[in-house]
């Protein structure tokens, strides 16, 4: 038998002792707990002072609550509100722990459309806690900058901006009510591949109160691919695409050539609109729902 | 023999004319409306155009399409598990698949110059993809002059692995996020982008594949024997192996190009056929392109089906049905390879 090499004998004695240590470490305090947006139970140790926003949702949300002070880093993707360009970063997808750890936050906060709950489980495995929040609905905006004041400690803040949101959804809300011409309303994500939004999403929130109606507020995914033949036909009135303010209509047809008898086509509403205020389910979702307005009823609604 | 193939013709036609007629979005004296304002070329009654535009620029492309890449995946199959006289033998364990697929995600992302219209560029990078794919598979399995089929496979699908992988990461470094999308969708394999204008280029290749197939038709049927007694009985076994490579890559590249990847036809589809048609290849081949486009073709209408309205990726489809009936033909004991 040969005998144990030392050097390999002190490393084993070295690394169990490491995992040891690191068992003795923090153990969860249970003094103050939280449940977030998805049923988790939060542990904080006390008022988070580093948080990490680990989705550019989340940032806007938290700036919007009055905490942007707060943040410790923002992912690659952040690029609202301005502030954002003096922040550290790190890659969130997929997340790079070894940077956000060394920002030595002692909260992150999450989104359900962007985040895994795994990449939450491997942050709190080594003592960051994970907040998830969670917009499926408009009205879910006003209430997760609510519940960002609560968690961050500057929750008189927060509540006046999610009032000033909630009103005016409010206003829009009275200008679009009774219009008896609701035009029906594609809205997609990419324009190839024919990304859109199913059921269970916010969008068409926007899209009722804009005074539209959501051609796939039914569909059963809650992202599906659709098809040229649905859209040709549910014969949408209005095309809306989170391609940019730029996009050419024609470059649709190019793309969908068959859909040369869609109203929208042949009545010239397609639309092009800045994707962030669509898809970033965050505090700009409102201004969001006005240019929607805009585009739907011209005339009838005023420049916000 | 004949009343076979009578059959599987009859079948095809029904199946494509229920391919076009079934969906909600149109009623079927629709569908006979458009069909019969096409056949008197416009003379007829015009159809409801939103009808026109879904029957005829639509699913009649797309089933068409289906009957293309589920022909030729089957067929070139079949002769893929000739060459290597093992029945795992399919363009995407050989490499070619991945290959093509590393080939056309590079030209889609934009990473190699678009030099013709994009119908004939992206077949050719996906072929050019292949072609390398079962270059070096071939090569590294016929090191000492003869080709060991165990490194073949081997290689296949070590070679595979690697192609996917690159695939990946040119995926993952694209820079735009609505291309990257459309790619992810892509490899999934789908027939939606059918147009008529991107079906004469995997058309015309999968023909060309199946005439050169059925006209190799007496050697590959020597081949199954052996190198050896094939050589003895005066085929160029070399020359052979080589021309079916060249093919296979012609055929999977064009369709992995228009389609993406969908697994299992070529795999599935030989087995199936071979234990009715017997093993000559002058039967064989046209049954398994017959046979295999029948197959793609409900599969894709079963994929349109099932979600109403959405895309759901024809692959996952052919492995949902594929995979059981192969594993319970496997089970039967009677079955039995060359």
């Amino acid at each position: 038998m040969v005998p144990p090499n030392p050097v390999i004998m002190r490393l084993i004695v070295l690394f169990v002792l490491c995992f040891w240590a690191a068992g003795c470490g923090r153990g969860p305090d249970r003094s103050n707990q939280v449940t977030d947006d998805l049923g988790r139970t939060v542990y904080l140790s006390s008022v988070p002072t580093r948080v990490v926003t680990l989705a550019p949702s989340v940032t806007e949300i938290v700036f919007a609550a009055g905490a942007g002070s707060l943040i410790a880093g923002v992912t690659d993707a952040d690029d609202f509100p301005p502030e954002v360009d003096n922040l550290p970063r790190f890659s969130a997808l997929p997340v790079d722990f070894e940077v956000v750890l060394s920002l030595e936050p002692d909260l992150a906060l999450a989104s359900d459309q962007v985040n895994s709950p795994n990449d939450a489980a491997t942050l709190e495995a080594v003592g960051v806690p994970v907040y998830f929040f969670s917009v499926s609905r408009l009205e879910d905006i006003a209430r997760t900058i609510r519940d960002a004041g609560a968690l961050l400690n500057t929750a008189s803040a927060a509540d006046q901006l999610a009032d000033s949101l909630t009103r005016s959804l409010a206003q829009l809300r009275v200008l679009t009510e009774e219009l008896e011409e609701r035009p029906s309303t594609l809205f997609l994500i990419s324009d190839v591949t024919l990304y859109a939004f199913g059921q269970g999403s916010y969008i068409h929130d926007m899209i009722a109160l804009a005074g539209g109606s959501s051609i796939t507020v039914d569909l059963e995914s809650r992202s599906p691919v659709l098809t040229d033949e649905f859209v040709l036909f549910e014969q949408p009135e209005v095309i809306l695409g989170a391609f940019g303010s730029g996009y050419l209509p024609t470059s649709l047809l190019e793309y969908h050539p068959t859909w040369d008898v869609v109203p929208a086509v042949t009545g010239g509403r397609v639309y092009g609109v800045p994707a962030d205020r669509y898809l970033r389910p965050g505090p700009r979702l409102v201004t969001g729902a006005w240019e929607m307005a805009r585009l739907l009823h011209p005339g009838l609604v005023p420049a916000q | 023999m004949k009343l076979w193939y009578g059959l599987l013709v009859f079948a095809l036609l029904i199946s494509v004319a229920l391919a076009v007629a079934l969906g909600e979005a149109v009623t079927l004296a629709e569908v006979g409306r458009v069909f019969w304002y096409r056949i008197t070329l416009g003379h007829a009654t015009a159809p409801d155009a939103i009808a026109d535009r879904i029957v005829w620029n639509l699913r009649l492309p797309r089933a068409v399409l289906a009957l293309v890449v589920g022909g030729g995946l089957a067929s070139v199959g079949a002769a893929m598990q000739t060459l290597v006289r093992n029945p795992l033998a399919e363009p995407y364990i050989l490499g070619i698949s991945s290959g093509a697929t590393a080939g056309a995600s590079l030209f889609y992302l934009g990473f190699l110059p678009p030099l013709l219209s994009k119908n004939l560029s992206m077949p050719l990078a996906a072929f050019a993809g292949g072609l390398c794919a079962i270059t070096i598979v071939y090569s590294v399995a016929g090191g000492r002059g003869r080709l060991s089929v165990a490194r073949l496979l081997l290689a296949g699908v070590a070679i595979a692995a690697l192609m996917a992988s690159i695939t990946s990461f040119i995926t993952l470094s694209s820079p735009e996020p609505d291309k990257l999308r459309a790619v992810l969708f892509w490899l999934l394999g789908s027939l939606h982008h059918a147009t008529w204008t991107l079906l004469p280029w995997p058309t015309l290749a999968t023909l060309l594949g199946l005439a050169v197939l059925l006209l190799m038709a007496q050697p590959l049927d020597a081949m199954l024997l052996g190198d050896e007694p094939a050589h003895n009985l005066g085929v160029r076994v070399e020359h052979i192996k080589r021309l079916l490579i060249v093919v296979a890559a012609l055929v999977t590249g064009s369709i992995v190009a228009a389609s993406g990847a969908i697994g299992f036809v070529g795999l599935i589809v030989p087995h199936a056929v071979r234990s009715i048609t017997g093993v000559t290849h002058r039967r064989l081949l046209p049954a398994c392109f017959i046979v295999g486009a029948l197959f793609l073709l409900w599969a894709d209408l079963a994929a349109r089906l099932l979600l109403p309205g959405e895309q759901l990726p024809v692959g996952i489809v052919t492995a949902l049905c594929g995979v059981p009936f192969f594993l319970a033909l496997l089970r039967r004991s009677d079955y039995g390879f060359g």
